[in-house]
């Protein structure tokens, strides 16, 4: 079986020869190509060699067509991005710098005509001839009730949710919707087939359950109202267990991709059956682990999510601080402890 | 007579109503509560109730921690223009987030959960170099430099914490001057802190202002 027929049958729960696995590499792919991240990002069909290399190379089950988060703040207007050499691509100017820019700001009229949707299309058209038929392919996709985080900042933002005028906060969140809508139509046109749908205004690592439920529920419903196949709900690493039955039961997502902090058995008694469920490891503890301690790591979340299938082991976004050997380890162990033979 | 201030309070920072908050300390005032009872009777022990929240009960959220942070250093500066005795200063920080980091939320709650509880606070901003962090301690004769990073580069790179401990070293500051970090990495690893060269760390600002507390309570020792 493919990675892909591998992760559909997990999804479906039919028998599968293993556990998917995913490995979210995204800035590694400049230094494999031993360019500048500002290089690297600049076209898709660098991210797209880099992407198809680092599979080659570790033989992990997916590749991602999306660069860095803040791509969706150029989308919206952002016109400066701090890259690191080190680290992930920072937003650096915010659209909107005070209440008053929330009723002028607008998205674009089609984001596939957007000069920073190019990139991502030209690598999407790649991956998709290279690898769409075997290998899952991922977009990362905001969420409206957070996508504001990358417009104006999280304290602003919070501010606004907790204590600001509710109807600027909601003008703001419908346009973001629209835009989240825009997106997840585009990807799936350009071939993506996992879309991480990140929401951690939909945990109660964030906010409280009852902001969830009153607040941020309605707005997902609309982000996804055009279906939410292959969609994963993820909280951008914030605990998810605590909302999973409320996101079966509103939202109808039945991928769930919890933090690192989750009690995976918990988070497997939850699902129980009605979709798949990840196993994450702690990719910054992985910075410090030796391999031993990598192998070990994996082995344990295995031993937890394997019993019953309905399980894909997966990473955080791995920092580029990770020993290699210390990746090598992780893959070697995924596939050896989720061997279903 | 403050229990029910403190009670009303909590209930209204743990429900995230910031007008409501206001409403209990607007009211106390009315009814013949002085400043100072508001900050030291009130606030501090809302605060210390808040820690006490966050151990016992895992399901606090970001959202309470930034409001009460807020509310407090909000009430706090209010209520220190009407003190009739300029109160005494614990101590003073320097705070910021690493160089190339650019998120200002978890700094935010610290700073306010420092404020009202009598320490004085030296916001450098965001982006900040090591050596700015340590000439910024030294001008300001702060105990503590503390340093928020929300990405993982910037929490173990060479120009953050580590560079600052480097800095330290060098000029023979470690005695004088404290180091804390904070931010989204260090949970993920709570070992991470001593890995680039912290005196120590917390999960949220409200622990943090107390671990705070003690280093400069040692440093002044």
């Amino acid at each position: 079986m493919t990675p892909l027929e591998i992760l559909s049958a997990t999804i479906s729960g039919q028998p599968s020869p293993r556990v998917p696995v995913f490995c979210n590499l995204l800035d590694q792919g400049a230094r494999t190509l031993n360019m500048s991240p500002e290089q690297y990002f600049s076209k898709g069909e660098y991210v797209a060699e880099g992407q198809l290399k680092m599979l080659q190379h570790y033989g992990h089950d997916n590749v991602w067509s999306a660069s860095y988060v803040g791509k969706e703040a150029q989308l919206l207007g952002c016109k400066k991005i701090l890259f690191a050499k080190n680290g992930v691509p920072n937003v650096a100017d915010f659209v909107i710098k005070s209440w008053d820019d929330i009723s002028t700001f607008e998205i674009p009229a089609d984001i596939t005509q957007h000069y920073h949707w190019q990139s991502t299309a030209e690598c999407l058209k790649i991956l998709h001839q290279e690898v769409g038929d075997t290998h899952p392919l991922c977009a990362y996709v905001t969420a409206a009730t957070t996508l504001p985080v990358l417009l104006m900042g999280m304290d602003k933002w919070m501010e606004l949710v907790i204590a600001g005028p509710i109807d600027l906060r909601d003008e703001l969140v419908r346009k973001c919707s629209d835009f989240v809508q825009q997106q997840l139509t585009a990807y799936r046109a350009a071939g993506a087939n996992v879309i991480i749908y990140a929401n951690p205004f939909g945990s109660t690592y964030f906010v409280p359950r009852k902001l969830i439920v009153d607040w941020s529920m309605p707005w997902m419903q609309r982000d996804l109202i055009n279906g939410v196949d292959n969609i994963v709900y993820y909280c951008g690493m914030g605990p998810l267990n605590t909302v999973t039955e409320l996101v079966i039961d509103k939202l109808k997502v039945n991928i769930f991709y919890p933090a690192p902090e989750d009690d995976l058995t918990e988070s497997k008694r939850l699902i129980n059956g009605k979709g798949l469920t990840s196993g994450v490891i702690d990719d910054i503890k992985m910075i410090h682990w030796t391999k031993q301690e990598t192998r070990d790591e994996v082995k344990r979340i295995m031993e937890l999510g394997k019993p019953g299938g309905h399980f894909l082991f997966g990473t955080g976004f791995m920092p580029l601080d990770i020993p290699e050997e210390n990746i090598i380890a992780m893959l070697d162990a995924a596939f050896e402890y989720g061997s279903y033979s | 007579m403050f229990d029910a201030y403190i009670k009303d309070y909590n209930e209204a920072v743990f429900e995230i109503d910031k007008d409501a908050a206001l409403e209990v300390v607007e009211t106390a005032i009315q009814q013949g509560v002085t400043p100072e009872q508001v900050i030291f009777n009130i606030i501090i022990p809302s605060i210390e109730e808040m820690m006490a929240e966050i151990v016992e009960n895992a399901d606090t959220n970001l959202a309470q921690h930034f409001l009460t942070a807020q509310i407090a250093s909000e009430i706090t500066e209010k209520m220190l223009a009407k003190f009739t005795v300029p109160p005494e200063v614990i101590g003073r920080v320097i705070i910021g987030t690493a160089y190339g980091d650019l998120h200002s939320l978890g700094k935010r709650i610290v700073i306010g959960c420092l404020k009202s509880m009598m320490i004085d606070v030296i916001d450098l901003g965001v982006n900040i170099k090591a050596e700015d962090f340590v000439d910024a301690a030294v001008a300001q004769d702060a105990q503590v430099i503390a340093i928020s990073s929300m990405m993982v580069h910037t929490a173990t790179g060479e120009d953050g914490s580590l560079r600052v401990r480097s800095i330290l070293k060098e000029r023979d500051l470690e005695n004088q001057i404290k180091l804390v970090v904070g931010g989204a990495p260090y949970r993920f690893d709570p070992e991470l802190y001593s890995k680039v060269g912290a005196d120590s760390w917390a999960a949220d600002g409200v622990t943090a202002s107390k671990k705070i507390k003690q280093l400069i309570l040692e440093v002044k020792a």
